[in-house]
């Protein structure tokens, strides 16, 4: 694969490497967050992250689209390497799609504007087309009939669907999931993670989630990461992570979650 | 094992002595001694002010006439205000023209009416860039040259009309400009970061008058030799600073009650800095910095009886005119001031009930 340093677009085949993180190092304030990441990713895989809280996780997965900054190390995703020009991080948001803890939808649109907003504003959509995709996606996520109603109308397990709706609308390359499901009611756990299952089985994106939902890990991964104390303690396949854990401080966490 | 079936409990009326307005009076005015004993206080202090107040307002007040001779009695001489009623309301606006004065203040209500209105695509579309547009068309109309009516000066520009426009056209110019220094203030650049604290602190620092003695004396020397700007247009530039500076706080704080979690997930979307700010963060600011926007803007409002002082006939002005005018002499003051106060209450009371309707409608959710 060729590096340039310009934000042009290259097509990534399934397989080959479309995150790549080198020795990423991040600090707040003089607090070591993250330690000498080194991820690779390659297109089309399925990785859950998971690890104690404080333990860098979801800040390392926020480096990727640049909600968070790190200073030391090199990031690439898609093709485009993550350095300080305004092109670069637009470029690379436009292929990450996002899904947050608190869904952060936007209170003041309609769950159909909330859809439409990114498409016709960032890709320049017509709105019909807009509309026609973002209506396909409600239909997906099983929530078609909630279009016209204001996020505060639904409940949470639905607001997030309407979040992962909302990413899927921008067809981006890569999808991100922060803790999706740590804000939901245990009823409505289901429904989210459900749809993320569909999700990997049907596209085949490319998905990173932090999540503590070790029975989604299972069958859905393809690698399992755990983190501590802002390092990459462990990463293996499922079965490996799950059955046999190579370090004292995972079998710890393991044994303290299931 | 037969699954015994869960069916939920139908809700039942409220019991009578919860509802209702005996109910509504026990709970309100008779809860406690000492809730009954303000009841009382409360009730006999209307009972012995009202009536006196009727009397003077209206069963002894003088209607008709024209002239000073015709209030007799102890009540309010309405004759006075009934005779300079033009002067009050539009200062020394050349007499046949009034209609252009009339024009402006209708089109205000007009394109208010319309902004609450409009379903939203045409709000955005249409009544944002006409309000925009608003107090330039004013001038136009006003001053007439371009028109082709005849030219009044801004000199014979006056009475309550002045104040409105004057209040309105500030307001509308202030809006987008005290939305911008406050993004400034929370810019990542230090020299726009700089310029719009410097600008806030000092607009907000320094108090309404001195800006306006600046306004009228000191400015005109920061203008290049031979220009000549119109005192109104001065004072205009002023109390739009002065505004802002307020309005940019008022901002700040409703920046700082928006979830992070909205910036981010208009960053992870894509949007640039502009759209995030215009259709993310603008819109929810304005709803919960509603009610001290309108507060802002009822001082304002109240501010251009300020100008008064820089000899501009606004309702003040004219109506102490009015008061030491020889055929007037003789402690009509009372009746003065209060029209005046009663035309302020009427609207600012109307602005509150917009603004109560505005934000009923951005209202959406009190959850994220």
């Amino acid at each position: 694969m060729t590096i340039n340093n310009q934000a042009t677009k290259q097509k990534i085949e399934k397989g080959e490497n479309i995150i790549v993180i080198e020795d990423m190092n991040k600090w707040y304030g003089n607090f070591h967050v993250l330690k000498d990441i080194n991820l690779t990713v390659k297109k089309g895989e399925r990785i859950v992250v998971c690890g104690p809280s404080g333990s860098g996780k979801s800040t390392m997965i926020r480096c990727i689209n640049r909600l968070e900054v790190f200073q030391q190390g090199s990031l690439i995703v898609n093709g485009v390497p993550m350095i300080d020009d305004v092109k670069n991080i637009e470029s690379i948001r436009r292929e990450v799609g996002m899904v947050f803890q608190h869904f952060n939808l936007f209170p003041h649109l309609t769950i159909l504007e909330n859809l439409t907003l990114g498409p016709i504003w960032v890709q320049k959509k017509p709105k019909e087309e807009a509309e026609a995709t973002a209506m396909k996606y409600l239909e997906r996520v099983k929530i078609p009939d909630q279009a016209l109603k204001f996020p505060g109308q639904l409940s949470g397990g639905q607001q997030q669907r309407v979040a992962i709706a909302r990413s899927l609308c921008m067809a981006p390359e890569i999808m991100l999931f922060d803790e999706p499901t740590s804000a939901l009611d245990p009823e409505m756990i289901k429904e989210v993670l459900d749809v993320m299952i569909e999700l990997a089985d049907e596209e085949g994106m490319t998905m990173i989630c932090v999540t503590h939902e070790m029975g989604f890990a299972k069958t859905v991964a393809d690698r399992v990461i755990f983190m501590d104390g802002g390092e990459i303690v462990e990463e293996n396949t499922p079965h490996e992570f799950f059955d046999k854990p190579e370090t004292d401080r995972l079998q710890l966490f393991l044994s303290q979650i299931i | 094992m037969n699954m015994k079936e869960f069916i939920a409990k139908p809700a039942k009326p409220a019991p009578s002595s919860a509802v209702g307005p005996v109910a509504w009076m026990r709970e309100n005015l008779f809860s406690s001694i000492l809730n009954t004993a303000c009841t009382v206080v409360f009730v006999a202090f209307l009972v012995s002010i009202i009536p006196a107040l009727f009397d003077w307002f209206f069963w002894s007040a003088n209607f008709a006439g024209a002239t000073q001779a015709a209030c007799v009695g102890d009540g309010a001489c309405w004759v006075f205000t009934k005779a300079w009623f033009q002067q009050l309301m539009y200062g020394s606006y050349t007499d046949g023209e009034l209609w252009r004065v009339n024009i402006c203040v209708i089109s205000l209500f007009a394109v208010i009416y319309a902004a609450t209105k409009l379903p939203k695509d045409y709000r955005n579309k249409i009544a944002i860039p006409l309000f925009l547009v608003l107090p330039f068309i004013w001038i136009i109309i006003l001053n007439g040259k371009l028109l082709g009516l005849e030219h009044v000066s801004t000199d014979y520009w006056g009475g309550f009309a002045l104040n409105v426009l004057m209040a309105a056209a500030s307001i509308i110019v202030a809006f987008p400009l005290s939305f911008l220094w406050a993004l400034g203030r929370r810019s990542e650049m230090p020299f726009a970061r700089t310029v719009c604290v410097i600008l806030i602190e000092f607009f907000r620092g320094v108090p309404v008058l001195a800006l306006f003695f600046m306004g009228s004396v000191m400015l005109p020397l920061f203008f290049p030799e031979g220009t000549n700007v119109d005192k109104l247009i001065r004072v205009w530039i002023v109390l739009i600073l002065f505004m802002s500076g307020y309005m940019a706080e008022v901002f700040r704080g409703g920046f700082q009650a928006i979830p992070q979690g909205q910036y981010e997930a208009a960053d992870s979307i894509g949007l640039s800095y502009w759209q995030k700010n215009l259709l993310i963060i603008l819109p929810q600011n304005i709803k919960i910095s509603m009610p001290n926007i309108l507060a802002t803007f009822i001082m304002l409002f109240k501010n251009t009886t300020f100008l008064l002082i820089i000899g501009i006939f606004e309702i003040l002005s004219t109506t102490q005119a009015a008061l030491t005018n020889s055929n007037w002499l003789g402690g009509h003051s009372t009746e003065g001031y209060v029209f005046v106060a009663l035309l302020f209450w009427i609207c600012c009371f109307s602005m509150s009930m917009i603004s109560n309707s505005i934000e009923r409608k951005l209202e959406t959710s009190h959850r994220n």
